[in-house]
This record gives C-alpha cells, sequence and structure tokens, in this order.
C-alpha cells in the first residue's frame, strides 16, 4: 500500500472536523476523496502531509509505504515532504512563491533534498518544464507572470521534479476554468502513470474525479459515507448525498462530453 | 464570506445589549479582568484626587525638600518639598482626561475621514487618501511643536496633536474595510431606495469597522498617555503647575540621586496603566467579534 | 510586479504631493508663529529689551513688511539653502542644524539597528513558537515593552548602567563630548545607553509588528506549499514568511521611525545630547523663531520624504502589487 490511513479524527480548536476516517491508495493507484467544500477533505490531506496548525490534534494511524507518520515531529515529516510525497495545491496563485521565478520555484524540493550542481539542477528543471508543456523559456519569468493554467504547471512541475512515489493533488483545478481543467487533469494523470506513482485526488466535482481516478471515497461532515470504484458510484450511488453530488456533476459538460457527446 | 459573517452588525437590535455582552466577555478573560480593574482603580483615584490627596499639592514643606518615602510622605518629596505621592494621584486624573480627550479628538477626526473615504464624490474619495498619505509620517511630536509655539504648552496642545496623528492612524487603518462595505451590495440596494450617504455611513460602514476603531482608540489612549509624559518633559506639554504623570516622571528623573526607587514606583504606575489600555483594545476585539464571541450571535440573530 | 512605469508615475504622483504638503505645512508653521498673540518682535526681544531693541530687531527680521512678503523672503531664502540667522547665536540656522544632526542621526540609526536585532528575531520567535509558555513570555515581553514610557526606560537604565549612580556604572549619562567626533571613543561611549533606550522602546513595537505580520502570512499556502517542497515550519515561516512580511514590515518601520522621534528628543534631553531634538526645544524656550521655523519645516521635510521611500519600497517589495491590492 503506498498510503493508508486508519481510523484517522482530526480537532481544530476544539471542534472536530475529520472523524474515524480511513482509507487507502494502493502503489500504481489513482484514489479519489470527493466531498463538498467544508467536508474535511484538505484536512486529511494537510494531516497527511503535516501541514496543519499546530494548534490542530491528529489521532488515528497513517502510513506510507508501510511507515507510520502519525507522531513524526516536523523536522521528520519535511524530510518526507518534497521528497517522497509531493503535492499540488488548489489555487496556484496564493500557492506559488510569488518572489520566486518559475525555475527557483520548480527547484525547490531539490534544493531542499539533493546535492546536486547548479547546472544538474537546472537541466532537471528544463525537463519538467518540457514535461508539463512550459516553454523552456518561462524558466526566469516570474511565477506571477503566469496565467492560472500555466501557474497550476508549475505547481505541478514542483510537485513531481523529485519524481515522489505518492502524489497529493488538492482540488488542482478548482481555480481554474473548464477547458483548462480538462488539460490539467490529463496532464496530471498522465505524469503520475508515467512515473509509477499513487495519487490521492482531491475535489467536490465528479466529473473531473472521473476523469483522475478509478476508484474513490465520498466524504460527507467529517465521515466517509461510501466507496467503491469512481464509475460505479457514478452510476449508482447509494446514498443521498453521493447522489447529490453525481447530479451536480452531470449538468458539467465535462461529463457529458464523455459520456454523449452532444447536449 | 467574511462580509456575510460581518453584515450580521447591521441587523444588531439592542446596542446597550451587546455592550453588556461584550463587557462581559471582556471580564471573562484573564488580561480584560486585569485591564478592568485597572482602569477602575485609575477612574477612583482621579475622582478621589479631586476632593482628596493625602497632602495639598501646594503645600510645600521647605524643611524637607528631595525627602526619602516616609510615613508622612509614601514616595518623598520633591524640590519644593510638595508630597510626590499627592502629585502623582493628582496627575492621575489629568491623564485621564487626555486619555479620554485624545479617543474623542481622534475618533471624529477618524470617522469623519473614514466617512470621506468612502464618499461617492471622487474628489472627496482621493483628497482624503492623498490628505492621509501625506500626513500620516509627520510625528505627534512635530504637530504639538508646531502648535506649542503659538498656543504655549497645555492640555489643548497634547490632545489636539495627539487627536490628529491618530485619527489620520485610525483612517487609514479603517481604509480596507470600509471600502469593502461600502462597496457591497447590500450598501448598494440601501443607496437605490434613497438612504442619505450619512445615514448609510452611520448605519452599516461605522458597524463594520467598529472593532477595529476599538482596538485603535485603546491604543490611542494608551499612546496618548505615552506622549503626555514624553511631551511634559520636553515643556511642551503640560503647563509647569498642573499636575500630570509627565510632571511626575520629570520630577522623579531629578530624584534619581536621592532615592531611585521612586522612579520605580512612578514610571510603573504609568507603564500599568498604559498596558490596562492596550489590553483592553484586545479583549474588546475578541469580545465583540461575532466569530470569537458566540453570546454576540444570539443578540443579533434573535428578537 | 508592478512595471516601471507605474512606478515611475507613483513616484512622481508622490513627489508632486509632497510638493504641495511642503507648502501647505510652511504656511502652517510660518502662521503659528506669526498668530502668536502679541508683538512677534517683543515676544522674541524679551520682557526686559527697550523699545529701540525692539524696533531694531523688527526691522532685521523684516516684520514691517506685510505677512506674504516675509513669506516669501523666507522661502526664497530656504530654496536658496538660505535658513536665516539663529538670534541667539549668530549662526546660520543651517551649520547648527547639520552641527546638532550629526548627533542625532547617529542616534537614531544606532536606536533602529538595536530596534531591529531586538525586534525582528523576538518577533519572529513568537510567531513560530508551538509551546503555550513561550508564547505568553513573548506576549508578556511585546507588551509590557510596548507601554514603557522612554523617560522612565531612560531612567532605570540610567539607574542599571550610568555611571555614578548606576548599580553597574560604566557608561557615562550626561553630554557629549566637546570636540564632538572627534574624540570617537568617548563620543560613541556616550550614545551608547540613549541608543539602548531608544533600541529597546522601539524594539518592542517592532517584534510585535513582526510578529502579527508573519502570522498574517503563516496560513497562507505559499507557507504550506514550502513545507510540502521539504521545509520545516519554523524554516518556512523565517525563510519564506518573512520576505513575503517585508513589504508589511518596511511600512511599519517607516511609521516606527515617525513615532520613534518624540521618543528620541525625550532621550536626549534626558541624557543632555545637544541633538536637533535638544536644540528645537531650547530654541523653543529662547523664542528664537527665526531658527525654530526653519527647523520645523526642515524636520516636517524629512519624515514627508521617509514617508515616500517607504511606500515607493512598500510598492517595490512587494511582488503581488496591482492584483490583490486596493
Amino acid at each position: 500500500m503506498a498510503l493508508e490511513c486508519e481510523g484517522l479524527s482530526i480537532d481544530i480548536g476544539g471542534t472536530s472536523v475529520v472523524r474515524d476516517v480511513s482509507l487507502s491508495v494502493g502503489d500504481g493507484e489513482r484514489v479519489g476523496l470527493i466531498g463538498s467544500s467544508g467536508s474535511g477533505k484538505s484536512m486529511i490531506v494537510r494531516s497527511v502531509m503535516g501541514l496543519l496548525p499546530p494548534t490542530a490534534h491528529v489521532s488515528g494511524s497513517v502510513r506510507l509505504h508501510g511507515n507510520e507518520l502519525a507522531g513524526l515531529d516536523d523536522a521528520s515529516m519535511s524530510l518526507l515532504r518534497g521528497s517522497a510525497i509531493g503535492m499540488v495545491f488548489q489555487n496556484p496563485q496564493n500557492a506559488l512563491n510569488p518572489v520566486l521565478t518559475v525555475a527557483q520555484q520548480i527547484e525547490l524540493p531539490l534544493r531542499l533534498h539533493y546535492d546536486l550542481s547548479g547546472g544538474e539542477r537546472r537541466a532537471r528543471v528544463l525537463r519538467m518544464l518540457g514535461k508539463v508543456g512550459l516553454p523552456e523559456s518561462f524558466a526566469d519569468r516570474s511565477v506571477m507572470a503566469l496565467s492560472g493554467g500555466q501557474q497550476q504547471r508549475v505547481g505541478i512541475a514542483t510537485a513531481l521534479v523529485t519524481s515522489p512515489r505518492m502524489i497529493i493533488a488538492d482540488e488542482p483545478t478548482t481555480a481554474l476554468d473548464a477547458t483548462t481543467q480538462r488539460q490539467i487533469v490529463d496532464l496530471l494523470r498522465e505524469l503520475v502513470d508515467e512515473l509509477g506513482a499513487s495519487m490521492l485526488f482531491i475535489t467536490h466535482d465528479f466529473a473531473v474525479l472521473s476523469r483522475a481516478t478509478t476508484r474513490c471515497y465520498v466524504l460527507h461532515e467529517g465521515r466517509i459515507v461510501e466507496s467503491g470504484s469512481t464509475d460505479g458510484i457514478l452510476d449508482h450511488p447509494r446514498t443521498t448525498y453521493a447522489k447529490t453530488l453525481v447530479e451536480a456533476a452531470k449538468a458539467l459538460s465535462l461529463h457529458v462530453e464523455e459520456g454523449n457527446g452532444d447536449e | 464570506m467574511t462580509n456575510r459573517s460581518r453584515s450580521v452588525y447591521a441587523r444588531k437590535r439592542s446596542p446597550w445589549r451587546s455592550i453588556g455582552i461584550v463587557m462581559r466577555s471582556v471580564w471573562a478573560r484573564g488580561t480584560g479582568k486585569f485591564s478592568l480593574i485597572v482602569l477602575a482603580i485609575w477612574l477612583v483615584v482621579s475622582l478621589v484626587s479631586l476632593f482628596w490627596t493625602p497632602h495639598s499639592l501646594w503645600a510645600t514643606d521647605g524643611y524637607h525638600v528631595w525627602s526619602s518615602p516616609s510615613r508622612a510622605h509614601w514616595l518623598g518629596t520633591d524640590g519644593t518639598g510638595a508630597d510626590i505621592a499627592s502629585w502623582l494621584m493628582a496627575g492621575a486624573g489629568v491623564d485621564l482626561l487626555i486619555a479620554v480627550l485624545t479617543v474623542v479628538v481622534a475618533l471624529a477626526i477618524g470617522l469623519l475621514l473614514t466617512a470621506c473615504m468612502v464618499a461617492r464624490s471622487t474628489v472627496l474619495s482621493r483628497g482624503s487618501v492623498v490628505l492621509i498619505d501625506a500626513l500620516i509620517s509627520i510625528p505627534t511630536i512635530l504637530v504639538a511643536l508646531m502648535l506649542a509655539v503659538p498656543f504655549g504648552a497645555s492640555v489643548g496642545v497634547i490632545v489636539a496633536a495627539c487627536g490628529l496623528s491618530y485619527g489620520l492612524n485610525m483612517a487609514r487603518v479603517c481604509r480596507p474595510q470600509a471600502l469593502r462595505v461600502a462597496n457591497s451590495s447590500f450598501v448598494e440596494s440601501a443607496r437605490h431606495s434613497g438612504v442619505g450617504a450619512w445615514r448609510v455611513f452611520m448605519r452599516h460602514v461605522v458597524p463594520n469597522i467598529r472593532s477595529v476603531m476599538m482596538v485603535q482608540l485603546s491604543l490611542s489612549a494608551g499612546t496618548a498617555v505615552l506622549a503626555e509624559a514624553g511631551l511634559t518633559y520636553l515643556g511642551v506639554g503640560v503647563p509647569s503647575g498642573v499636575p500630570s504623570w509627565g510632571h511626575s516622571l520629570a520630577t522623579s528623573a531629578k530624584f534619581i540621586t536621592v532615592y531611585p526607587l521612586t522612579v520605580v514606583w512612578i514610571g510603573g504606575c504609568v507603564t500599568i496603566a498604559v498596558i490596562a489600555l492596550n489590553l483592553l483594545g484586545d479583549a474588546l476585539r475578541d469580545a465583540s467579534d461575532p466569530l470569537t464571541n458566540p453570546a454576540l450571535r444570539q443578540v443579533d440573530y434573535g428578537a | 510586479m508592478a512595471s516601471s512605469q507605474t512606478l515611475t508615475r507613483y513616484v512622481a504622483r508622490r513627489i508632486l504631493l509632497l510638493l504641495v504638503a511642503l507648502v501647505a505645512v510652511s504656511l502652517v508653521i510660518f502662521l503659528a508663529i506669526r498668530v502668536l498673540p502679541g508683538d512677534v518682535a517683543v515676544v522674541m526681544a524679551g520682557t526686559d529689551a527697550s523699545p529701540a531693541q525692539v524696533s531694531a530687531l523688527r526691522a532685521q527680521l523684516g516684520l514691517d513688511e506685510p505677512l506674504w512678503r516675509q513669506y516669501v523672503a523666507w522661502i526664497g531664502g530656504v530654496l536658496q539653502g538660505d535658513f536665516g540667522t539663529a538670534l541667539v547665536s549668530g549662526q546660520s540656522v543651517a551649520a547648527i542644524v547639520a552641527d546638532r544632526a550629526s548627533i542625532t542621526f547617529p542616534l537614531i540609526l544606532a536606536g533602529l539597528m538595536i530596534a531591529l536585532a531586538l525586534g525582528v528575531p523576538l518577533g519572529c520567535a513568537a510567531a513560530v513558537t508551538t509551546r503555550k509558555r513561550a508564547r505568553g513570555i513573548y506576549q508578556a515581553v511585546s507588551i509590557v515593552g510596548g507601554a514603557v514610557p522612554a523617560l522612565w526606560a531612560g531612567l532605570l537604565l540610567i539607574m542599571l548602567f550610568g555611571r555614578g549612580t548606576g548599580l553597574v556604572g560604566v557608561f557615562p549619562t550626561q553630554g557629549f563630548p566637546q570636540n564632538g567626533w572627534h574624540s570617537f571613543g568617548a563620543a560613541m561611549l556616550s550614545l551608547v545607553l540613549p541608543a539602548v533606550t531608544v533600541g529597546i522602546v522601539v524594539g518592542a513595537s517592532m517584534m510585535r509588528y513582526t510578529r502579527s505580520s508573519l502570522i498574517e502570512v503563516a496560513s497562507s499556502d505559499v507557507i504550506a506549499m514550502a513545507m510540502a517542497c521539504g521545509m520545516t515550519r519554523t524554516s518556512a515561516m523565517i525563510r519564506v514568511g518573512l520576505r513575503l512580511a517585508l513589504p508589511q514590515l518596511v511600512s511599519v518601520i517607516g511609521l516606527t521611525f515617525a513615532e520613534m522621534i518624540t521618543g528620541v528628543m525625550v532621550i536626549e534631553n534626558l541624557f543632555a545630547l545637544p541633538g536637533i531634538g535638544t536644540g528645537l526645544v531650547t530654541d523653543i524656550g529662547n523664542r528664537d523663531l527665526v531658527a525654530v521655523q526653519s527647523e520645523l519645516l526642515m524636520l516636517a521635510a524629512l519624515f514627508l520624504l521617509i514617508g515616500i521611500v517607504v511606500d515607493v519600497l512598500h510598492k517595490v517589495l512587494d511582488p503581488r502589487l496591482g492584483e490583490d491590492h486596493d
């Protein structure tokens, strides 16, 4: 198993936001976690990454490739972040460091984890730019000078530059327009598969989910209410909550395009 | 999202009830309790000093100048033999007056400028922003010195200089929030339904910047006390012969070779009073924010 | 990033504004002195001057001329670098101010350095710490530090370290060496306690601002992303957060600078340093109004200029400007 959570509960400031969540991501598997905003899905991935504020109280077990992460201090977690797990953020505009250039942003995990020469890092960054479909000439531009879609490509390049075996994508398409959404999802899927990595993909949108994942968990008010193959849940949602989410997704062109072609 | 939760204020029905809740909630905090107790003692001492001080302020004892603390003179006597403790008590009243007046002036100037900044007229809104940007970098003391040249040292000079500076500061701090409210849809619709500009301002904008304002004002009160001490020491604050904490501190500066601990007591009093005012600001902010104080939410939605 | 063209336009607008503000301030200063109740010449000459002396003074200062002529004469002189002649000493105001500035500027600079060296690391520590106890202590330090009157801080330091009165009497507490910076060691020594006083008082507010602006960026995704790349929380806060908070901090330092001057004047007086603050207060006491009006104008110009520099720096340092600011 690439990632296993068991009995994960999270309290922030006395409020319980995640209750007894268990989920797993197999090696090379792309798994979704879907729920509306406020359902606690971001909290789950942030607790896996060790990004929750120090005031949060986390209990339960999180195993990455069989190694227990719960109880590790920030220094030990920082050795895994950016090398064993990469993360793509929701809104690149708010997450990319605005004072860096594209190359400086992408090479940050390399700098922090590997002892490479400047030339080697540069070569790696340029190769990564090619993979995410950005021209090499972008390397020395400011990250703020790019469009939202381009910024998210930089975000993906940063998450993947160290070839981590586990990728966490926290609503990577929410801040983008519909066409760009699909491009980004396809790119992410392609790169993760090419790397042979596993991915946990968070979204509130079934249409995006069906394109990105094969299996998924439905999260409602901090609990997992349903799980199974993405297509299965999309076709036959069992709980009312999953039904609402599916209804909402059907209204979106992304799914309709895949299903019927027109309409 | 913030706007929705803040606009709760706009539907508030009984101001007195929510003031009661806020004060109780301030009292419930350790720091809030400390500042309320200190402020209460300050107020009582000020009131008492109007009628009674251990010695008359003007009773000078020529045989006991610069004397160390004794049972008769708790903090000793100054160069004219006057009782330092009595002057400190009387100074409490003057400084309380300065703090209160400064808050009033700063509030008036701050509200006026904020109103100008969110006004529809471009001349007013642009002009006030430009005015604030230009004037904010002029230090309080420079204003005080300019005023002190024609008017001489007086309480009015301190209040005018501090009120102007802190009012400018308050307007600048309140600006983003005030603009957000002024451009919001509910203010827009209020305007369309013919509500006057000033009414919109008092009804919608002011309640939304209230918590920022309260923090700024209580900080201003504390800073005014510190400014009084500095200005009076420099001779452009409270005129000589009028008791004030600045006067007491200046006296204690000369005391340093006689009985240094007097310096500690007097400065300590001023510091504790300023701490109380600063803490009150923080406590008021937390207590008056419906996001952190559930008791307030019930009032707002209730009825 | 703000383009260089918009930046140039902004600077040009601010400088234009500076000129307008300077004219306004000079008028206020000029009128404040002229509307003085009573005859300016009588006030300046003092109560024991003979009528002949008063009228001589009046002629010398051009007080017989209409107000606008006097104003134009003053500003005309200022524009040519002539700030007038001080009545008491007979020296040019420009020379006197330059002399005093050679004490005040090093004092402010040293005070600012000490404030930064104390305030920024303490503010970072207060923002980063996860231990409740430590947070409480930092909080207490910043609250108490921000409430101490500059005068009292100076007195306490004199009590502790002042030569003659202090428990560990090592530093001089009164005056500046006669021949100024020529006796460099003595001059430096006499600035130690004043600079430390300024540094402590200003450092406390610097600490508070550093902490609050760091906490403001702490919850941003930029910090989370830096951590996701492999930084610890502490290093992300300091290496990334501090840079993000920098525009905010620069603004705050600028404002602190303006507030600092009150403390600086008080401390110059307390330590009997013949700096700009002491000089200005003495000139006001001596009713040397020619010197006072030029000195006030110079100080106002200085602070307006600092205001511009700070605002421009803020704009240059803020990479997101124009996207989500106002």
